[in-house]
């Protein structure tokens, strides 16, 4: 084995979990080593859209080409894809999966993953969260509470930046933020007249978002463009690329390693540890074997699964650290079918300047007090407001100097806003590997069958009925509700396929995020979850990983592990 | 160096001097375009839809862009309307308001007037000219401020 191919530690993945842990163990000291399956893409050198004005893109800026179509036609069906952003998403039909049910997988395989595009809302969760499976009796219980993972959240928090506004309320925690962005004139009518209505209990507040209001460790603040998944040439949101992966070259003990895919990992049944990973050059589709004393899977769910389904071998002939039989299983996403439009014909001599690139937001009510008799959980919604654009002109059969003259000054005040639930842990909802047909790598194909279950049905319906009421509490007019179908994976928080628990039987990871069977593997992205809370995961799997980092490296100090 | 911009500047004089030429569209189907998007978005206080080559933009993007269905409806919907451009410009109106009410029932992919007028108001509000002389567009507002008196002249953000 050549020296140049063993390092400390080894990380799989570089997005929102990959880039942590890779901070978090360099600066510990380790050489370590990051595996990341796409090309790199270089903070702000290459965002090579960041600035272009719609007129400088393709089409100016249209959605999706009949090309794009063809060549991403899952990808290009979600809000954030266009001719500005297309690059970060993975081309579907290079990248196959198998869906036993429709399954909306959205991908950015490059350096950073997800995180370059990812929706930035950051909460934290709370006991009523990690309490839930073991009080309700569904599936297992969280091997972890509030106060376990309070700390790291805070570390986090501290280092990415984040701004917004504490709730005040027991199930969203208090968190670490920068000033939020003001509300606008709509959305301060709404908060007084919620407040009014419903005294505390369901308030709109500015989101908690990993965007800066302020500098921040010679970051940002926003610029107002809210464009994003463009990548920030100001640094002024949380991506790996711009904020965890820089931290990790400064301490000289990363090796960023990009097009370079994961195959499986090597276990030793001597040691009883796995001493590597196995990776496919992406371009020239050589093997070659890396090795290290510890190995952080943060390849995203679905992908750091597969490649502990991967990972055969006697000891563990259905999967890498797979004894209970749930690898693979438990796949949830939230859902978000449940909301409402409507329309405000006041506050016409008020408007904004710039583009917020965060939403408000309604925390959880549901299930917090009293117990709902017709679903268990809840679910908290974003809410986005503004005032008409000339997109108004669309759809309708006007035209001429007053339609122009119309439709280029600010129009009426529309809302639209949708519930985010929590999806309850389902066996039956699960990803496997095919057993004959495998992708240009050699590596098997994904197949996911998932399905929403009646107590998501149940509450999609309450999402729409609540925000409904709540517009019409506000003043609002010309109120629509929905409760539309969603395609699973769409919300892009899969989770829950490597559950974290206290019982190896039931369970693959054990409370600090460690293969039960296999002490020196870690797994820390959105595979860990044991339940899928209402609130957005980021932050939870960032604090979990910084968290297992520091255990792991303890453990190898003690030589434990 | 001197003589190498000097010689860039007269091929870029060459090239903007020299007449666009439609990639879709036949030249008649191209003067009943601009006969259209004109009448759309005509010039007020900012330029005509034509003089930010809204029509040069509809002949890209509609074969780049729209449904095969689409394609086809547009097409054959600009072909239905091949002497448009030498009407006068009320019994144009009187056209075009006719056209769009029999084609407003329609699916978005069987009305040529739906199409029109999203490719239209893209191809000229997503313009520079559209963006920052009839909208008002800001590529780094610098930060955002949520809640701002109207002023009495204030065009609607662009994007």
């Amino acid at each position: 084995m050549a020296t140049s191919n063993k390092f400390d530690a080894i990380v799989v993945g570089s997005g929102m979990s990959g880039g942590w842990a890779a901070k978090e163990l360099t600066e510990k000291g380790l050489k370590t080593l990051v595996l990341e399956r796409g090309r790199n893409i270089r903070h702000i050198t290459d965002y090579t859209t960041a600035l272009q004005d719609p007129w400088q893109l393709p089409h100016n800026n249209r959605t999706s080409t009949i090309a794009d179509r063809a060549a991403q036609p899952i990808q290009s069906t979600l809000y954030l894809y266009d001719q500005s952003t297309k690059h970060h998403f993975v081309n579907d039909l290079q990248q196959p999966y198998e869906q036993a049910q429709p399954f909306s997988w959205y991908r950015g395989y490059q350096v950073g993953g997800r995180s370059l595009m990812w929706a930035r809302h950051v909460f934290r969760y709370s006991d009523l969260d990690f309490e839930a499976n073991a009080k309700e009796g569904v599936g297992i219980d969280w091997p972890i509470r509030y106060a376990d993972i309070q700390p790291w959240y805070e570390h986090v928090e501290r280092f990415i930046g984040a701004s917004g506004e504490n709730s005040g309320l027991a199930q969203l925690p208090a968190q670490i933020l920068q000033p939020p962005f003001e509300m606008n004139a709509l959305e301060k009518h709404i908060r007084g007249r919620m407040a009014a209505k419903f005294g505390g209990e369901r308030k709109l507040i500015c989101s908690a978002t990993a965007v800066l209001s302020r500098e921040h460790n010679g970051r940002g603040p926003c610029q107002g463009r809210n464009q994003c998944a463009r990548g920030c040439p100001f640094s002024a949101y949380f991506s790996s690329n711009g904020v965890t992966l820089p931290a990790a070259a400064a301490t000289g003990n990363l090796t960023l390693k990009p097009d370079s895919i994961a195959h499986s990992l090597i276990y030793d049944e001597g040691r009883k540890r796995v001493t590597g990973v196995r990776v496919v050059d992406a371009a020239t589709r050589t093997t070659t074997e890396y090795f290290a004393n510890v190995v952080f899977l943060c390849g995203s769910t679905l992908n750091s699964t597969a490649l502990m389904l991967n990972s055969k071998s006697s000891r563990f002939p259905n999967g890498l650290g797979n004894d209970s039989g749930e690898l693979g299983h438990n796949l949830m996403d939230h859902h978000n079918g449940g909301g409402a439009t409507a329309s405000y014909p006041g506050l016409s001599d008020r408007y904004y300047r710039g583009r917020r690139s965060t939403s408000m937001y309604i925390p959880r009510f549901r299930n917090v007090g009293k117990r709902e008799e017709k679903f268990m959980r809840g679910y908290g919604y974003e809410v986005y407001t503004n005032r008409g654009s000339w997109t108004r002109g669309i759809d309708n059969a006007d035209f001429g100097a007053d339609f122009k003259n119309e439709i280029t000054r600010p129009g009426e005040w529309s809302l639209y806003t949708e519930g985010y639930g929590e999806t309850l842990s389902n066996h039956e909802n699960r990803m496997w590997l095919s057993p004959d047909k495998t992708d240009s790598w050699g590596i098997p194909k994904i197949h996911v069958s998932m399905k929403y279950g009646d107590n998501e049905k149940a509450m999609a319906k309450q999402m729409m009925d609540d925000a409904v009421e709540m517009l019409q509490a506000a003043g609002l007019e010309n109120i629509q509700g929905f409760n539309r179908e969603v395609t699973p994976g769409s919300v892009i928080h899969e989770m829950g396929t490597a559950r974290m628990g206290r019982d190896p039987k039931t369970s693959v990871l054990n409370a600090h995020n460690q293969v039960h069977a296999v002490p020196n593997v870690f797994v820390t992205d959105g595979s860990c979850m044991v339940s899928s809370p209402t609130q957005n995961p980021s932050l939870t799997y960032m604090a979990l990983t910084a968290r297992a980092v520091n255990y792991a490296v303890g453990q190898l100090k003690r030589g434990e592990i | 160096m001197l003589m190498g911009h000097a010689a860039f500047g007269q091929v870029m004089t060459a090239f903007a001097a020299a007449p666009r030429k439609a990639t879709w569209f036949t030249d008649p189907e191209m003067a009943t375009l601009k006969a259209l998007v004109d009448l759309i978005l005509p010039a007020t206080d900012s330029p005509a839809a034509s003089a930010a080559d809204t029509h040069y933009f509809i002949d890209l993007a509609i074969p780049a862009c729209a449904s095969a269905d689409a394609q086809k409806t547009f097409r054959s919907g600009l072909a239905a309307m091949m002497r448009f451009a030498g009407l006068d410009p009320a019994e144009q109106v009187v056209q075009l308001k006719a056209r769009a009410a029999a084609d407003m029932p329609l699916a978005y992919d069987q009305s040529f007037f739906k199409i029109l007028k999203d490719y239209t108001l893209c191809g000229y509000f997503l313009s520079e000219i559209g963006a920052t002389r009839a909208l008002a567009y800001e590529r780094v507002p610098g930060g955002f401020q949520g809640d701002l008196p109207l002023a009495a002249n204030q065009k609607a953000w662009a994007i």
